[in-house]
């Protein structure tokens, strides 16, 4: 397994941190009828402590139930492997006593749709008092000022008021500010957001960006963002990471996976979306469809849709190899692969 | 100049809100509020909008899945709006619609030849020419013939949006509505099917109606394009005209709050983010519904609704202070 530096590129300046989080050979497997499904495949990586790291995958890609395992919220049938450090423990070890005392404390969570996430039988400020009481040894008024607090800094405008308002009251931006005030209530040193905007209209997702951002600034939390969104990726990430039919395909700086991919799949990716900014005749799409994880291609698993492939990609998995300073690719023809440098800084 | 293949104008559709135990109407919700556009031959004019604006029934009150209140929509010498069942089924054969969830819009338990054959069969296509033509129709669309004795359920999204494509083309329509036809699919799917619209657009002269809130997909398929917010289009012109100038402040913040995906770009970009969400439009703002978000609305605004009007760029627009190109929301905001 190719281990990839600790170095994160700050305004130009190398900052060297020890991880916050750190995945080592995570596999993630569902029994099914057909056999296991493997969800994750030999997924290493960190998190250091105020990042963004972006999770980048089509549906299926593995994505999702990497921050599921990390939470340990998937189905008991699950078979897993590997390890999930995090700050010095082995969360996969913990039991589920510990585990509570991490989630939504240390590790929280943000999900895609408010409305499944948030009880719709009590009001918004005292199931962020339960998120803070569940934590933190305050007295019920203490803890319903703070949900007050919380609310204010998120943005929700009147937060007195719309503290003792129900769900259901709120708008979809609205709740999904509410969700991240509860998610961050423990000041945690790492935030999940699992395509935290998917949900929301294009201006709303703007405002909440801003509030996670906003937040991150205040905490100084570190954030693992999913998304199959590449322009959030682009406008949020620090580092980021494609994954491709359970594994990762590639991981670098924000800017070495856009200017400089190394992988034809990120690159076929970032060719097949239409430009906001400039008019373009045809588009270049990838072919094809994902594979089956029951049933997977030999070799690469992305060699049936790749313009790149050579007999050599059908006979096994190439490995993840390091191309760069914080940057590996995982391609046979990663060496065939040219880059046309951009000025970046 | 050819005529236009749909010519709609002040197309208003309405809601009733019920409540109570018997469910009285006590109110109306306007979801189109007086739209008008022309539809020219083999031209794709964008919808977009956030939801709630009124773009998917705007589509759905074209072709009368949705009766509308008021207006006029015309394909031709016929009016659709009040058109009886008879020529409602010729309608149908030149106006079809594809729509968004391919998981949802295609009929599980029937095969997808007979989905594709089931307009043919209703408009008396005989059965050995309807056939022939559902074996064309999944090789144009990029299947199989053979794929014709499968059910949906044995295909992944982008197929079965292929298999929609198919079923729309059947009766070779000269319009398609198009709602969101590629939002449910992945990234790496949606160009595929973008591209097929686009060929099967010029082989078959269609004129689209291309519903959708993604700004980006928007750009690239249309010709021309119409902002709509809360049931009112605020701006519609040439795609270049939005996209490169757009004079209305919604436009603009709109534009400006879709994350693009080139980092540097990103870095250095001015966004303008509008404060809170969309009004409910079962009781729009008076004056320019978007006065309650917008970052340069004056006194006027609030009470005067503006009309469409053309402005510098080509492009109509209704606003009191439309932006002239070049100009900057941003820096106008600031003042």
């Amino acid at each position: 397994m190719a281990s990839v530096t600790h170095s994160t590129r700050e305004r130009g300046r190398i900052v060297t941190t020890e991880p916050l989080l750190r995945v080592d050979g995570l596999e993630v497997g569902f029994p099914s009828k057909s056999g296991v499904l493997r969800a994750v495949t030999d997924v290493s990586f960190e998190v250091r402590p105020g990042e963004t790291l972006a999770v980048v995958g089509e549906s299926g890609s593995g994505k999702s139930v990497t921050a599921l395992t990390i939470m340990r919220l998937h189905p008991g049938s699950t078979r897993i492997s590997g390890s999930i450090m995090f700050e010095g423990r082995n969360l996969l070890a913990l039991g589920d006593k510990d585990m509570r005392a991490v989630r939504g404390n240390e590790i929280a969570m943000i999900f895609q749709d408010p409305m499944t996430a948030l009880n719709p039988v009590f009001s918004v400020g005292s199931q962020i008092v339960e998120a803070i009481r569940i934590h933190q040894d305050v007295s019920k008024q203490q803890a319903w000022n703070r949900a007050v607090e919380l609310l204010a800094l998120v943005g929700v405008p009147e937060p007195k008021r719309r503290a003792e308002q129900f769900p259901h009251e709120y708008s979809g931006g609205m709740r999904q500010r509410a969700m991240i005030a509860m998610a961050i209530s423990n000041e945690p040193k790492l935030l999940i957001a699992d395509e935290p905007t998917t949900a929301l209209d294009v201006t709303v997702q703007a405002q909440v960006m801003e509030v996670l951002h906003d937040v991150q600034r205040a905490t100084g939390s570190a954030m693992v963002l999913i998304t199959h969104d590449l322009g959030l990726v682009a406008g949020s990430a620090d580092r980021v990471q494609v994954m491709y039919a359970s594994r990762l395909v590639e991981t670098g700086g924000v800017d070495d996976i856009f200017y400089r991919s190394r992988n034809p799949y990120t690159r076929a990716l970032l060719d097949s979306i239409p430009d906001l900014l400039a008019t373009t005749d045809r588009l270049d799409p990838i072919p094809g469809n994902p594979p089956s994880l029951l049933n997977p291609p030999s070799g690469c698993p992305f060699r049936p849709r790749c313009q790149m492939a050579v007999e050599h990609c059908a006979e096994s998995v190439p490995e993840l190899v390091v191309v760069g300073e914080g940057h590996a690719s995982r391609c046979h023809r990663t060496a065939d692969i040219e880059v046309t440098p951009v000025e970046t800084s | 100049m050819s005529d236009p293949v749909l010519e709609v104008r002040d197309l208003v559709t309405e809601f009733p809100i019920r409540a109570g135990v018997f469910r009285r109407e006590v109110g109306r919700v306007q979801a189109v509020s007086g739209v008008s556009f022309d539809l020219m031959p083999v031209e794709t004019l964008g919808v977009v909008g956030e939801s709630g604006c009124g773009k998917t029934t705007l589509g759905r009150s074209l072709l009368r899945l949705i009766q509308p209140t008021s207006g006029s929509v015309r394909l031709g010498d016929v009016e659709v709006t009040t058109a009886d069942r008879h020529t409602m089924r010729l309608v149908r054969s030149q106006l079809q619609m594809v729509f968004q969830d391919p998981y949802a819009s295609l009929n599980p338990r029937i095969p997808v030849r007979d989905i594709i054959a089931e307009p043919m069969r209703i408009h008396g296509v005989n059965k050995e020419e309807a056939a022939d033509r559902v074996a064309d129709l999944l090789t144009r669309v990029g299947l199989l013939p053979e794929h014709g004795n499968r059910y949906p359920h044995e295909f992944s999204g982008g197929q079965r949006q292929r298999i929609g494509i198919a079923r729309s083309l059947a009766l070779r329509p000269r319009i398609i509505i198009l709602d969101e036809p590629v939002s449910a699919l992945d990234v790496s799917i949606q160009a595929q099917v973008l591209n097929l619209l686009d060929e099967i657009q010029d082989e078959f002269q269609l004129s689209y109606v291309f519903i959708a809130h993604d700004l980006s997909v928007v750009r690239h398929t249309s010709d021309r394009v119409a902002v709509m917010y809360l049931g009112k289009v605020v701006e519609i012109g040439s795609r270049d005209s939005i996209y490169d100038s757009p004079a209305h402040p919604y436009t603009h913040s709109l534009l400006s709050a879709v994350p693009v995906a080139d980092p540097i770009r990103e870095r250095s970009r001015q966004r303008i983010i509008l404060e809170g969400d969309v009004p409910s439009p079962a009781n729009p703002p008076a004056g320019c519904r978007f006065h309650t978000r917008c970052p340069i609305a004056e006194d006027r605004c609030r009470t005067e609704v503006p009309e469409l009007r053309a402005v510098a760029g080509g492009q109509q627009v209704a606003c009191h202070s439309a932006l002239e190109p070049g100009q900057s929301l941003v820096e106008l905001s600031r003042r």
